[in-house]
C-alpha cells in the first residue's frame, strides 16, 4: 500500500503545496529585514563600536597622554607618544589605534580618567588600503567631533549606572 | 652605634640586630617591609611622616620604626590591627592635601605614595573641603617641580644639606603653610642635585628633560656604568623603543652608594644632538659626500696606504679618547702597531709623560673608593673632585665630616662643600716647588732626604703652609695623597707624580691618582700607549705620546671620538697638525664644524649605550656593559669599525666573532697585572727638574711691548665640558655650573692691569688675552681672590679658547 500512497502524494503535488503554504504565510506577514544603508537596527547606549577621541566644549582635546588606555588594551592596539606642549601641559604627539587589532572590549574607555577615548555607536566602516587600518590622532579627534552629541547623550544615559 | 648583638622579635619572627640601630633597618634586613616616606638609609632620621608606625610591646602608643632604636628582647608588630590602623590613619591624612593628578604625573607608576595608597588608603576620600595648592618653584633646567604634590618628607632638604653639602632647599613657613622652597628663587647649583628626583617619594620633584616622555611601565631597564669620569658609577639606563630615555642610579655600596652626578644622568640628552653623525662621510675636493660604509672604509684605508707608501709607518698616529671602551682602545692600538707604527695614545689631556717608562701598569687610586671614607688626613694636589669626580668628593666629604683633615694644594681656591684643614693655592709655575716643600718638610721630620733628582726644587726655605700640611699628614693614621686632573695636565706632571708618590710613602699612607676619564686606567691596560702594549708589555717600537704626536705634525692621524679643539692638551697645536696632515680619519659620534674642516673621512661611531664594552675605573675595577640602545642611523660600535679597517688593510688577527672574544683576549693578557702606585723618584727628563715651569719671561710683571701684563696661565676642564656627549647636553649647558669662558684674576693682578673694581662674580670689563704667536682673544674679566696673584685662570677644554694652547703657559693680558 505504501508505495501507492506515496505515488498519489507526489502526483497531487501535496508536498509542494505544503511548502507553498509556508511561503504564502510569510508572503503576507510583516517584513523584518532592514534596508541596510537606509535603515539601521536600534542600538544600546552602551554599544561598543568605532573609537573616537573627545574634546571639551572649549575645543581643547581631553586626552592628557596618561597612557592608561595604551597599557590596559589587551590587543595592544593603541600606540601613544607624549611630550610637554608649549603651554606646559602633558599631551600626545602621537595617538594611533590599529582598528584591525582592536577587539572592541571597551577597556580603554573604562581606564580613561578624562573620558577622552570612547567607543561610539558607529559599526560600519571600511578600509581600502592596508595602511588605513591605523587611525591617527587627527582622524580619531574628528570622529569625536562628528559624533560628540551622540557620544555625550549616550554617556548621560549611562551615568546613573557607573 | 654599638656593635652589641641583640635579638628581637618582629611579627613573631626572631631576628638578630645591633643594639641601637633603627628598627626599620633591622626589619629591612630581615625582609619585613614597613611602609615609609621620610626614612632613607643614607640620610638622617627625622621621623616626620609617621608612615612607619608599628606597635611595640609595652609601648603605650604606636612608635615610628625609623626613629625607634632596637633593644634586646623587643617585640614588634608591624601588621597588627593597631599598627595597620595607625598606618591607615597617617595615609588618610597624607592624602587630604595630595592632588589627584596621577594621570599627568611623571611619578605615576613608580610612586611610593601611589603604592602605599593602594595598600593603606581608602577607596573614597572622606575629605570634602578644598585641597591645598602651592605656588611652584623653579629649580633650574634639571629638576621639574610640582610642589602641590609635596608631602613634606624633607628627604630633598636633607639630601642637599647632608650629602650635596649646600642647604639649597628648606622648609618655609609652618603648619598648613609649610612648603619646600629655595626661598631665593635661585636654581640648584649642586653637582649632585638631581638625586633629589629619586629621593622624592612623590612626583613633586621629577626629571625635567624627561618630562612627559614615557611612563615607568613601558621602559626597559639595563645596567650600565657612567663614562664621564674615572669613578664608573653604576647606572640603569631606561629605554623606550630602543632609545635611551633616562638614566637613574643603580645601587653600589662600594662605588656610588645610591647617588650619581648630574653629569651621569643628563649627558644622554646630547645623544641626538643636531651634529650627530648619521652616516659615513667622505671628503672629495673639499666637499663632504655621504657614503656607504664600504666606500668610506675604503677611502679611509686608501689614504692610510698612500701615507704608508709616501712616508712610512712612522707617519701614522692614532689619538684615542680616554673614555672609549677598553676594546676600542685595544683594537685601535693594535691596528696602529700592526701597521708598523707605535704612535698611539689615549692620554690626550696630558702634557708631560716623561716618567712613562717606569710608571706602574695603570694610574691607580691606591685602594678602593670606599676606603677613602676611612682616611683621616688627605692631601689633594691640583684637584677639585667636586667637579672632576663628584662621587670621590662625596667620599671625601664623608671623611671630613667624620673628622678627617683634608688639605688642598692647588692652582686656585675652589668652593669646597666641607671645611678644609689647609688650602694653599699657588701659581702653576710654583706648584712643583710647593709640593717639593711639603716633601722636604716631611723629610725633615722623618730624617729623610729627597732623592737626587728632586733636590733643589724648593725655592729656599720651606713655606708655612707646606710645613702645616706635612705635619697634618704625619699626624694622620690613614693618610691619603691624591693627584687630581689639574696636576695630571700640568706641564711638569711627571715631577708632581714623583713627589706626590714620595709624600704618600713618607707619610705612611697611600698615594693615588684620580683618573680623569672613564678609561684613563683602561687605556694603559689596553696598550693604547706609545711605549707599552696590552697589559704593560714593553712595545717593540717606541712611538710618540699624544702631545708629541701633535707637535710632530704627522701626515696621517686616526682619531677615535676626539674633538681636537676640546679634548687635546694643546688644541692650537692639534689644530695646526690636523690641518697640515694629508689624511685624517675620524671615528666619531659627532661631527663638529672644526672636525669637518680637518677630517677627510668621518665614520659614525655608536655612542654611550649603543655599544658594548668594558671600562676600568680608577680603583682598577673592570666593568663590562652591553649595548642597550639601537644604533643611531648608520653608526656602528667602535670595535667593529677598527676590525673592519684592519681587515681592509689586510692585517692579520682581527677576525673576531664578537666583542666577547676581544674582551677575553685583553682579560687573559691582564690576568697577572698588579695595581700599584709606585712612581719613580729618579726622573729621566732633565727639563722636568727646573723649578719654574719652563716659562721664559717671569710672569706677573709688565712686559716690554705694549701695556700688557704677562701672567701665568692656569685652567681646568669645567664640569660640563669633559667629553663630546656632556658638551652637547642642553640641560647641563643651561645649568648654573655650565662653563663660562672668562679670565679670572686676583685683585692685585687687576690693579696691575689698571682695573680698580671690587671683587665680583660678574664680569664687567673685557680684556685681550694673547698667547705666544696666536691671535689674541677677547674675554670678560672676573676679579676674584680665589686666584693666586700673577695667575690668570681661563678654563681649559673649551673650543673658544683653543688658540691659547695648553691649559698652562704664559699669556699677556691687556685691559680693553
Ligand atoms: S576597545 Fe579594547 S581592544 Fe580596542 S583599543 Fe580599546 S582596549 Fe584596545
Ligand atoms: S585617551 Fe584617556 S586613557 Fe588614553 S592616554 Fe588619553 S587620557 Fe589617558
Ligand atoms: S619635594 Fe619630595 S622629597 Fe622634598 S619634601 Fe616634598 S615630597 Fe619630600
Ligand atoms: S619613615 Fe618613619 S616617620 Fe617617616
Amino acid at each position: 500500500m505504501r508505495p501507492l500512497s506515496e505515488y498519489l502524494q507526489s502526483f497531487l503535488l501535496v508536498e509542494l503545496l505544503r511548502g507553498l503554504r509556508l511561503t504564502g504565510r510569510h508572503f503576507f506577514s510583516r517584513s523584518v529585514t532592514l534596508e541596510f544603508p537606509e535603515e539601521r537596527a536600534p542600538k544600546s547606549p552602551r554599544f561598543r563600536g568605532h573609537l573616537a577621541l573627545r574634546r571639551y566644549a572649549n575645543g581643547e582635546e581631553r586626552c592628557i597622554a596618561c597612557k592608561l588606555c595604551e597599557v590596559v588594551c589587551p590587543a595592544q592596539a593603541i600606540t601613544i607618544e607624549s611630550h610637554q606642549r608649549a603651554d606646559g601641559t602633558r599631551r600626545t604627539t602621537r595617538y594611533e589605534v590599529d582598528m584591525f587589532k582592536c577587539i572592541y572590549c571597551g577597556f580603554c574607555e573604562e581606564s580613561c580618567p578624562v573620558d577622552s577615548i570612547v567607543l561610539t555607536r558607529l559599526d560600519t566602516y571600511t578600509a581600502e588600503v592596508s595602511g588605513e587600518r591605523v587611525l591617527n590622532k587627527q582622524q580619531l579627534l574628528s570622529m569625536g567631533d562628528r559624533y560628540e552629541s551622540q557620544i555625550a547623550a549616550d554617556r548621560a544615559v549611562d551615568a546613573p549606572y557607573r | 652605634m654599638s656593635q652589641e648583638k641583640v635579638t628581637i622579635e618582629i611579627d613573631g619572627r626572631t631576628i638578630g640586630a645591633r643594639a641601637g640601630e633603627p628598627l626599620i633597618e633591622a626589619a629591612d634586613r630581615a625582609g619585613i617591609y614597613i611602609p615609609r616616606f621620610c626614612y632613607h638609609k643614607h640620610l638622617s632620621v627625622v621621623a616626620s611622616c609617621r608612615m612607619c608606625l608599628v606597635e611595640v610591646e609595652r609601648a603605650p602608643k604606636p612608635l615610628p620604626a625609623c626613629a625607634t632604636q632596637v633593644a634586646d628582647g623587643m617585640k614588634v608588630a608591624t601588621r597588627s590591627a593597631g599598627a595597620l590602623d595607625a598606618q591607615r590613619g597617617v595615609m588618610e591624612f597624607l592624602l587630604i592635601n595630595h592632588p589627584l593628578d596621577c594621570p599627568i604625573c611623571d611619578q605615576g607608576g613608580e610612586c611610593e605614595l601611589q603604592d602605599q595608597a593602594l595598600g593603606y588608603g581608602r577607596g573614597v576620600s572622606r575629605f570634602v573641603e578644598g585641597k591645598r595648592a602651592v605656588a611652584d618653584e623653579d629649580l633650574g633646567p634639571l629638576v621639574a617641580t610640582e610642589m602641590t604634590r609635596c608631602i613634606h618628607c624633607t628627604r630633598c632638604v636633607r639630601f642637599l644639606e647632608e650629602i650635596a653639602g649646600d642647604q639649597e632647599l628648606g622648609g618655609m613657613h609652618r603648619g598648613e603653610q609649610l612648603r619646600i622652597s629655595t626661598y631665593t628663587g635661585e636654581p640648584l647649583r649642586s653637582e649632585l642635585s638631581s638625586n633629589i628626583i629619586d629621593l622624592c617619594p612623590v612626583g613633586a620633584l621629577t626629571n625635567k628633560p624627561f618630562r612627559f616622555r614615557a611612563r615607568a611601565w613601558e621602559l626597559l631597564s639595563f645596567p650600565m656604568v657612567s663614562v664621564h669620569d674615572g669613578v664608573g658609577s653604576h647606572l640603569s639606563v631606561h629605554t623606550y623603543q630602543g632609545r635611551i630615555q633616562r638614566v637613574v642610579p643603580r645601587e653600589c655600596s662600594t662605588i656610588n652608594e645610591t647617588w650619581i652626578a648630574d653629569r651621569d644622568r643628563y649627558a644622554i640628552e646630547g645623544l641626538a644632538a643636531p651634529d650627530r653623525l648619521r652616516e659615513p662621510l667622505v671628503k672629495r675636493y673639499g666637499e663632504w659626500h655621504t657614503a656607504g660604509w664600504e666606500e668610506a672604509l675604503s677611502a679611509a684605508v686608501a689614504g692610510v696606504r698612500r701615507v704608508l707608501e709616501g712616508h712610512g709607518a712612522a707617519g701614522i698616529g692614532a689619538l684615542l679618547a680616554p673614555h672609549a671602551t677598553l676594546e676600542e682602545l685595544y683594537l685601535g692600538g693594535r691596528v696602529v702597531r700592526a701597521l708598523g707604527s707605535a704612535n698611539v695614545d689615549h692620554r690626550l689631556r696630558e702634557g708631560d709623560v716623561s716618567d712613562q717608562e717606569q710608571a706602574p701598569p695603570f694610574p691607580y687610586l691606591g685602594g678602593t673608593i670606599a676606603e677613602l671614607e676611612q682616611a683621616d688626613a688627605v692631601l689633594l694636589i691640583g684637584s677639585y673632585p667636586r667637579h672632576e669626580q663628584p662621587l670621590i668628593q662625596h667620599r671625601l666629604r664623608k671623611a671630613a665630616r667624620a673628622g678627617a683633615q683634608i688639605m688642598a694644594l692647588g692652582l686656585r681656591r675652589f668652593a669646597w662643600n666641607f671645611e678644609l684643614a689647609e688650602e694653599h693655592a699657588v701659581a702653576p709655575q710654583h706648584l712643583v716647588s710647593e709640593l717639593a716643600a711639603v716633601a722636604q718638610a716631611l723629610g725633615e721630620r722623618k730624617q729623610r732626604k729627597l732623592p737626587q733628582a728632586l733636590r733643589g726644587l724648593p725655592g729656599g726655605s720651606v713655606s708655612e703652609p707646606a710645613r702645616a700640611m706635612a705635619k697634618r699628614l704625619l699626624a694622620g693614621e690613614r693618610a691619603v695623597v691624591l693627584l687630581g686632573n689639574q696636576a695630571l695636565s700640568h706641564p711638569q706632571a711627571a715631577t708632581l707624580r714623583a713627589l706626590a708618590a714620595l709624600i704618600g710613602e713618607w707619610s705612611g699612607g697611600r698615594f693615588g691618582v684620580l683618573a680623569a676619564a672613564a678609561n684613563s686606567a683602561g687605556g694603559w691596560l689596553a696598550g693604547a700607549l706609545p711605549h707599552r702594549e696590552v697589559a704593560g708589555r714593553p712595545s717593540a717600537e717606541q712611538g710618540l705620546a699624544a702631545d708629541a704626536m701633535v707637535r710632530a705634525q704627522l701626515p696621517c692621524y686616526l682619531l677615535h671620538d676626539v674633538e681636537p679643539e676640546h679634548d687635546l692638551w694643546d688644541p692650537a697645536a692639534a689644530d695646526a697638525a690636523l690641518r697640515q696632515a694629508e689624511h685624517v680619519v675620524a671615528v666619531s659620534s659627532f661631527a663638529s664644524e672644526r672636525l669637518r674642516e680637518v677630517a677627510d673621512v668621518l665614520l659614525p661611531l655608536g655612542a654611550f649605550g649603543e655599544t658594548a664594552g668594558t671600562y676600568v675605573n680608577t680603583e682598577g675595577r673592570w666593568q663590562s656593559v652591553r649595548g642597550v640602545a639601537q644604533s643611531y642611523a648608520e653608526a656602528r660600535p667602535g670595535w667593529r669599525i677598527w676590525c673592519a679597517l684592519a681587515q681592509l688593510l689586510e692585517l692579520e688577527g682581527f677576525a673576531y666573532p664578537d666583542i666577547a672574544a676581544v674582551h677575553a683576549e685583553i682579560a687573559g693578557a691582564c690576568r697577572d697585572v698588579q695595581p700599584s702606585s709606585r712612581y719613580p723618584a729618579e726622573l729621566r727628563s732633565s727639563g722636568a727638574t727646573s723649578a719654574d715651569g719652563g716659562s721664559s719671561s717671569a710672569p706677573g710683571r709688565a712686559s716690554g711691548q705694549g701695556s700688557g701684563v704677562t701672567l701665568a696661565l692656569a685652567g681646568a676642564v669645567p664640569i660640563y665640558a669633559g667629553d663630546a656627549l656632556v658638551r652637547r647636553s642642553e640641560p647641563l649647558q643651561q645649568s648654573p655650573l655650565a662653563a663660562r669662558l672668562e679670565a679670572v684674576v686676583a685683585p692685585e693682578t687687576a690693579q696691575q692691569l689698571g682695573i680698580s673694581h671690587a671683587e665680583t662674580d660678574e664680569a664687567t670689563v673685557r680684556v685681550r688675552v694673547q698667547a705666544a704667536a696666536a691671535e689674541a682673544l677677547e674675554l670678560p674679566l672676573v676679579v676674584s681672590s680665589t686666584i693666586p696673584a700673577g695667575t690668570v685662570w681661563i678654563p681649559a677644554g673649551l673650543a673658544e679658547r683653543a688658540q691659547l694652547g695648553p691649559p698652562f703657559g704664559t699669556v699677556t693680558i691687556e685691559a680693553l
